[in-house]
């Protein structure tokens, strides 16, 4: 166990960091993190499964700025890996993912409180002039964040792998198939909180036009999506006329 | 203090400049935030640019300053303040209190933009499309996923620290006085409405086995809904969800044991 729980701490922390200083490349999503966990645990195909049915729960789920609903790195791969260890497949991701994301996240907001001091020592170093201080207490929050994300998934997994699965195995199939049909619908929180952060009155009906064009004519995402970067476009040259009219 | 011109900006710095504005949150604290990854993204300028103990301690200081943005649009701020690092080491006039003025006036408007952009439309469609095809088990949408993102970033990161440098402060109060970047928000919200519109029909599973006997013929209530209004059940479930969020502010927690305890019961009582 040993050897696989230090494999997917790495992943973890690789996950964490991808936000923090490789430029956020959108890595530390269950989508990457679920086949990453697969392949070290030799099943990447249950990963990339399991990483795309916990992405489109995750799809919505809030990171902006200093808020957040829950470390979804930390959850995708221990949800991945003990779907993998147990064999039960995505419901136990699922199930296991929501809780595990809420709790993980507190640890991320210890390592923000444990990078709190860096910056003082650095405001130190800089009115010496010390540029190489500088950057040394930057790259200690490296460190930090990393260590965020190994050391709750590698415990998780050193303790709890039996623990997990004799718990999994315990779980009567009705719970498991009403938690799993519960999950499903959390996607519609996800998509609300997105609603929350853009929509204003004028708006609406954008919503809605997106809605209908699924609903009825089955177009997929992309689709929608193209259809509305033509609006915006053809939308962007009213206002300009309108501008165009006002300033004559 | 001494201002020879040859103590020009290059592409070399620039580059420099944008390897390490991908560490910007490497270092994210509560206090200050990015500050730190901000300062130390300058550094190549400031060496280039400060010779004097004191120039150097005054330039860093300015820079471990509050600072917070969406990290994908921090290079164009980092191009623009290197701009003006550049003509506050040229002219002894020049007032650098209004390097971190410009910072604090584009980190905003920009955390904005880069939220909408990049977190509300980029990630959601590459997430919606890359999601759709691997949780069928095809590794093909990994590469939809990577891409789709990951092509807007880079290309808005690189033209970033390029042109903000270039265009410095000009562009800038050109760009709010014509209103250009609320245009841009909004548009990028019209598109992200619209996916997440199309998301709400497509991917929260909520259907009813529900059925009842009519005068002997066997009626199913998920038939009937489907001919009112296709998906009617996730439209209704996302905006009760949004009213509960908006209106009443619940905590995105009780939201999430809401619906779990729902599923629960609905797989139990029989309507799910």
């Amino acid at each position: 166990m040993w050897l696989e729980a230090i494999l997917v701490g790495i992943i973890a922390g690789f996950g964490i960091l991808d936000s923090r200083i490789l430029g956020d490349n959108m890595f530390g999503r269950p989508i990457i993190i679920g086949p990453l966990v697969g392949l070290v645990l030799g099943d990447f195909q249950t990963g990339l499964v399991v990483g795309g049915t916990l992405e489109l729960i995750f799809i919505g789920a809030v990171q902006v700025g200093a808020s957040s609903t829950g470390d979804v790195v930390t959850a995708s791969a221990l949800g991945t890996a003990f779907a993998i260890l147990s064999h039960q497949g995505a419901a136990v991701a699922l199930t296991l993912a929501v809780p595990v994301a809420l709790l993980a996240d507190r640890v991320g907001d210890l390592a923000r409180i444990v990078n709190t001091p860096l910056i003082h020592k650095a405001d130190r170093y800089a009115s010496e002039g010390n540029i190489a201080g500088v950057e040394r207490m930057h790259k200690i929050g490296f460190v930090v964040f990393f260590l965020n994300g190994f050391l709750p998934t590698f415990t998780m997994l050193m303790l709890g792998s039996p623990f997990m699965n004799a718990l999994i195995q315990s779980l009567p199939q009705w719970l498991l198939d009403g938690l799993l049909s519960g999950a499903l619908l959390l996607p519609s929180i996800g998509f609300a909180l997105l609603l929350q952060m853009m929509i204003s009155m004028k708006l609406v009906p954008f919503f809605i036009l997106g809605f209908l064009l699924a609903a009825y004519l089955k177009l997929d995402i992309l689709g929608v999506a193209l259809i509305g970067l033509v609006i915006a476009l053809v939308l962007s040259q009213y206002d300009r006329a309108d501008e165009e009219r006002m300033t004559v | 203090m001494s201002h020879d011109v040859e103590k020009s900006i290059g592409k070399k710095e620039l580059w420099k400049v944008f390897f390490r504005s991908l560490t910007l949150q490497g270092s994210w604290n509560f206090e200050r935030m990015q500050a730190l990854g901000f300062a130390y993204s300058m550094i190549p300028v400031l060496k280039k640019l400060y010779r004097t103990k004191e120039e150097v301690a005054a330039a860093l200081k300015r820079h471990l300053e509050f600072f917070n943005t969406a990290p994908w649009m921090g290079s164009f701020i980092m191009g623009v303040t290197t701009a003006m690092e550049e003509q506050n080491a040229r002219e002894k006039e020049f007032n650098p209190d209004s390097i971190n003025a410009v910072k604090a006036g584009l980190m905003g408007p920009l955390a904005g933009i880069g939220d909408t952009f990049f977190w509300g439309t980029f990630r959601v469609i590459a997430a919606a499309i890359g999601a759709s095809l691997t949780s069928k088990g095809s590794a093909v949408g990994l590469l939809f996923y990577i891409f789709l993102f990951n092509i807007p970033h880079y290309f808005v990161r690189i033209a970033g620290i390029m042109k903000g440098y270039q265009a410095g402060i000009k562009f800038l109060s050109n760009a709010s006085q014509s209103g250009l970047t609320q245009k841009i928000t909004k548009g990028a919200s019209i598109v992200g409405l619209m996916a997440v519109g199309a998301m709400t029909a497509t991917m929260v599973e909520f259907h009813t086995p529900l059925a009842f006997e009519f005068t002997g013929n066997k009626i199913e209530l998920q038939g009937v809904l489907d001919k009112i209004l296709p998906s009617l059940l996730p439209l209704l479930l996302t905006l009760i969800v949004f009213y509960l969020l908006n209106k009443k502010q619940v905590k995105v927690i009780y939201l999430l044991l809401g619906l779990i305890t729902f599923g629960v019961i609905g797989k139990v009582v029989g309507f799910l």
